[in-house]
């Protein structure tokens, strides 16, 4: 009886704790189309918790973190675009919220940049090569 | 030709370092993201309202004057603290304050009110949150200044304190 | 007391340091063994006294009561002492002054001139550090009037992974700081083409590379184990600064070995072995000013900031300099193809720091944009999966061949006669573990081929006992074969199941079914907790296992933890998480199916093996060498 008790205690601290901290994606969330599902989760996971620190709401408990679960959910049964639906969170939070920097002109550098090191790199051991090769 | 594309990496690792300098130095909230919404309009929003009868309307609300947008909810605590400040608005400074009931309980909203005094002028409910979303809330307390256009000019995030206060009426002068 | 003498014992560390930059000026043995030995017997008494004040629960200490509680167990209250930011510092001293010491212990009559060069610049680093911790982070710092108990501690942090973390991976950055001040000391020194310095620095960066490694990985470890949702690997930032120097460090451990067998790539292993150390600094800012947020940074403060800048300024401005002025008679012209060691290993390098330099450009991007545009950007996980995984794929297949090539040049032909076992190894490999797992996704199969690729090689030159090659390489690329596919594995082919599930209810993934069995109150030292138990049965009814994952609560600090609950074996994890729920409606169960995540833990061993082996082999050939 004691046991029960003290179950049904904790379960109500935790249910406090986890209805402002529910906890991820959760079972009534999951849509029932396996497709539309994918499409959500493959969404979520590439938009930031904002309250968190570098989770994305994909993973995170946070309030927050699952109105937008469910926000997605409801644009892509309701037919939204991947880009329909990352361009209403972008407008709302800013580009912070992508986890995958957008291509804009100010992500130009981060984009290209790894590029110009390969190439850089390249130019490098041919260099080397082309160099020793004469001697 | 190689010696001086050499001075390049050691100018650009200077030049980082300033970057970082200069964030140091100037006052900046590491955590805090700026609002994506500076600069454009109130979101166009229709919802119920907890003390009047009638609907909220925001086209209806906005854009005869300088207003202060506040989401606060009775179970987030540093909107508690912040309380006295959103009143010194409204009472002290004559600023029409809208408070946004976010998540909330109605009933227990409407108490709270009554104990801590109602600064606002109109209280519409979001009740899943919705409209927070759309002003691009992420954390209450926020809260908003509106210029008499309808034109959202500021935002803080996290309770109002003293010093955010005086940066506030601060900013209200210059808008006018 | 205790803390007044601690505090004391750190002053007169400062003292030692500033003497032995000043004393090693004019090379007088006496006074530099002095210095030496009063710098880290100075640093181990203000560290144990530290560690006495935490371990007493002398509340008196503000950092004590900030990090402490009379109930926390004992080996937390000994970790939490580096689990903060000032006890931290004092970590980072203690090692400073231990390898000092090593640099000290290679002093004889033929590298007088050259060894006190290195303690001189060993020392300035040192005094940086003692200053900032005295400065901006006293740990002896006092409290008055004296609380009963302390604030506590974060839960999730006491973990026996994440309290040996940071003290192997500060043996890794001041390990490069050693790699470092040996490379300042040749630039400086007129003749020191005399001075075997690569021979000096070598135990150091493999020492470093060796303690980063596995310093990174518990890190994971724990990552895995604590937060409950099977990741390891997050792109944090702080994850960054210690992921930076250590792709710097391997570049720079393989072009060591060049400059010892060919007396090649001379130049690049000074400009590395600054840059690494830079690194370790840059990251010790990142983590440190409060100039960004994440999990792991520490309490916020922007006068640290500014100091640890000023000293990274002056470090790196001072070093780049010299290396740019200095560095002529080091670069050789020694020919070699692409198909050559050394070909492959300059390919490595390129790739690494590549790498390095694309991490660093990810880390401080949304740093830059906030400075001149006033908007944040974020950088997550997938630009560093889009750009760091296809840079590391050729590394990963020039790994594979590199060791079997010959030096200087290597024939065609040949080439093809020496890869192929291993490519019929690779392949073979490959579809015995497609006939386990079964699952068809190019990812997959390509990480699958690159980790067998590596592991065939290495095998063959096992197999085959050729006595050329270095023991501590094939085991340590061994491991990195391993790593890559337990890497894979759990990336690629990864199951999740979320329900929701009532006492005696059943569910299924993979070929598993689990049972609900019951719900347990359960009382630990410091928390009480919901545990779940479930019965996990194999598709032939038999039990596997019996998992109990728990939902903690931590009364004092008022936390709630999850803590996940694992069955591990070779091929798999099963991984369960308790959600919320209640009797009536059951509970939100988390269930993962987690193929081959031991690898990446057994891979990260044997990389650690491998650097030990290595470390073992050169200091005997170091011993050797000076008798």
């Amino acid at each position: 009886m004691i046991k029960k008790t003290f179950i049904i205690f904790l379960s109500i601290c935790l249910i406090q704790f986890f209805s402002n901290n529910s906890y991820a994606v959760e079972p009534n969330e999951i849509l029932e189309n396996q497709k539309q599902e994918f499409r959500a989760r493959n969404i979520s996971k590439n938009i930031r918790c904002m309250i968190c620190q570098n989770q994305s709401i994909d993973e995170s408990s946070a309030p927050l973190a699952k109105d937008l679960r469910i926000l997605i959910r409801n644009k892509i049964k309701d037919g939204k675009k991947d880009e329909e639906i990352y361009k209403f969170l972008t407008d709302r939070y800013g580009d912070f919220i992508l986890l995958k920097p957008s291509f804009k002109l100010n992500t130009l550098a981060l984009w290209l940049l790894p590029f110009v090191f390969v190439l850089i790199g390249i130019f490098i051991v041919f260099f080397h090569n082309k160099k020793s090769k004469k001697i | 030709m190689k010696k001086k594309l050499l001075i390049i990496p050691p100018l650009l690792f200077l030049l980082i370092l300033l970057t970082f300098f200069y964030l140091l130095i100037i006052e900046r909230n590491p955590s805090e993201i700026p609002s994506n919404l500076l600069d454009k309009s109130v979101p166009n929003f229709e919802t119920e309202s907890l003390l009047k009868k009638e609907r909220f309307i925001s086209s209806k609300e906005f854009g005869k004057e300088i207003m202060l947008v506040n989401f606060f909810a009775t179970w987030c605590l540093p909107c508690r603290d912040e309380h006295i400040y959103i009143k010194r608005f409204s009472d002290e400074k004559g600023i029409r304050v809208i408070g946004i009931n976010y998540k909330d309980n109605p009933k227990k909203a409407t108490q709270w009110l009554k104990d801590m005094g109602n600064p606002y002028s109109n209280v519409p409910i979001d009740k899943y949150g919705k409209i927070a979303i759309d002003w691009g809330v992420y954390g209450i307390p926020e809260t908003f200044i509106i210029s008499s256009e309808g034109i959202i000019k500021y935002r803080h995030v996290g309770s109002v304190t003293k010093k955010i206060y005086k940066k506030i009426n601060l900013l209200i002068k210059e808008i006018e | 007391m205790a803390p007044s003498l601690g505090n004391f014992a750190l002053w007169l560390s400062l003292f030692f340091a500033i003497s032995q930059f000043f004393i090693s000026k004019n090379n007088n043995l006496k006074l530099i063994k002095i210095s030496v030995n009063g710098l880290i017997i100075s640093s181990l008494i203000s560290f144990f006294l530290l560690m006495y004040s935490h371990v007493v629960s002398d509340f008196s200490v503000l950092n004590v009561f900030q990090n402490s509680h009379t109930t926390k167990p004992l080996l937390y209250k000994i970790s939490g002492i580096w689990g903060n930011h000032e006890g931290s510092m004092l970590l980072w001293i203690l090692v400073l002054t231990i390898f000092n010491y090593f640099i000290f212990k290679l002093y004889n009559k033929k590298n007088s001139t050259f060894i006190s060069k290195t303690l001189e610049t060993q020392a300035f680093i040192t005094t940086g550090f003692i200053l900032f911790t005295i400065l901006t982070s006293n740990p002896f710092e006092r409290m008055f009037p004296t609380q009963e108990n302390g604030l506590g501690f974060n839960p999730i942090l006491q973990d026996p992974a994440l309290a040996i973390h940071p003290p192997l991976l500060y043996i890794g950055y001041v390990g490069f700081s050693a790699a470092f001040s040996i490379s300042i000391a040749t630039l400086s020194l007129e003749n020191s083409e005399k001075i075997p310095w690569h021979i000096y620095m070598k135990p150091f960066v493999l020492a470093a590379w060796t303690f980063l490694s596995i310093g990174i990985a518990l890190g994971s470890v724990w990552a895995y184990y604590e937060l409950g949702w099977g990741g390891w690997w997050f792109w944090d930032p702080v994850e960054n600064a210690s992921f930076m120097p250590w792709l710097l460090g391997t570049a720079l451990l393989h072009s060591l070995i060049i400059v010892e067998k060919r007396r090649s790539l001379q130049a690049w292993v000074l400009l590395l072995s600054i840059l690494a150390f830079l690194l370790s600094v840059v990251g010790t800012f990142l983590v440190r000013s409060g100039i960004l947020t994440s999990i792991h940074t520490f309490a916020l403060d922007p006068s640290r900031g500014v100091y640890i800048l000023a000293f990274t300024a002056l470090l790196g401005g001072y070093s780049l300099i010299l290396f740019g002025t200095k560095s002529k008679k080091y670069f050789d012209n020694n020919y070699f193809t692409f198909f050559s060691k050394e070909g492959s290993i300059l390919i490595n390098n390129i790739l690494m720091v590549v790498v390095c330099a694309t991490v660093f450009l990810g880390t401080v991007y949304p740093l830059l944009i906030e400075a001149f545009t006033n908007n944040k950007i974020s950088v997550g996980e997938p630009y560093y999966n889009s750009t760091v995984i296809p840079i590391m794929i050729p590394a990963i297949l020039v790994m594979g061949i590199g060791p079997i090539l010959g030096w200087g040049k290597e024939n065609k032909s040949k080439i093809i006669k020496k890869i192929l076992p291993s490519i019929l190894l690779t392949t073979i490999l490959t579809i015995f573990i497609f006939l386990i797992y079964q699952s068809y996704s190019i990812v997959g199969i390509a990480g699958i081929i690159l980790a067998f690729w590596i592991i065939s090689n290495n095998l063959i030159i096992l197999i085959k006992k050729n006595k050329n090659y270095s023991i501590g390489m094939i085991v340590a690329h061994l491991g990195v074969g391993l790593l890559i596919l337990g890497i894979t594995g759990s990336s690629v082919w990864q199951e999740e199941k979320i329900t929701r599930m009532k006492i005696d209810s059943e569910t299924k993934i993979e070929k598993y079914n689990i049972v609900f069995e019951k719900i347990n109150e359960i009382r630990g030292t410091n928390y009480v907790a919901l545990q779940g138990n479930f019965l996990i049965y194999d598709e032939k009814k038999n039990i596997i296992a019996k998992l109990k994952p728990e939902n903690r609560f931590y009364p004092i600090t008022n936390n709630f933890t999850t803590e996940a609950s694992i069955h591990t074996n070779l091929f798999r994890d099963l991984y369960i998480v308790l959600g919320e729920g209640n009797l009536n409606d059951g509970w939100v169960v988390r269930i993962y199916y987690n193929p081959l995540v031991i690898w990446i833990w057994i891979g990260a061993l044997v990389i650690f093996l491998g650097g030990i082996t290595s470390i073992n082999i050169n200091l005997k050939k170091l011993k050797i060498l000076s008798q």
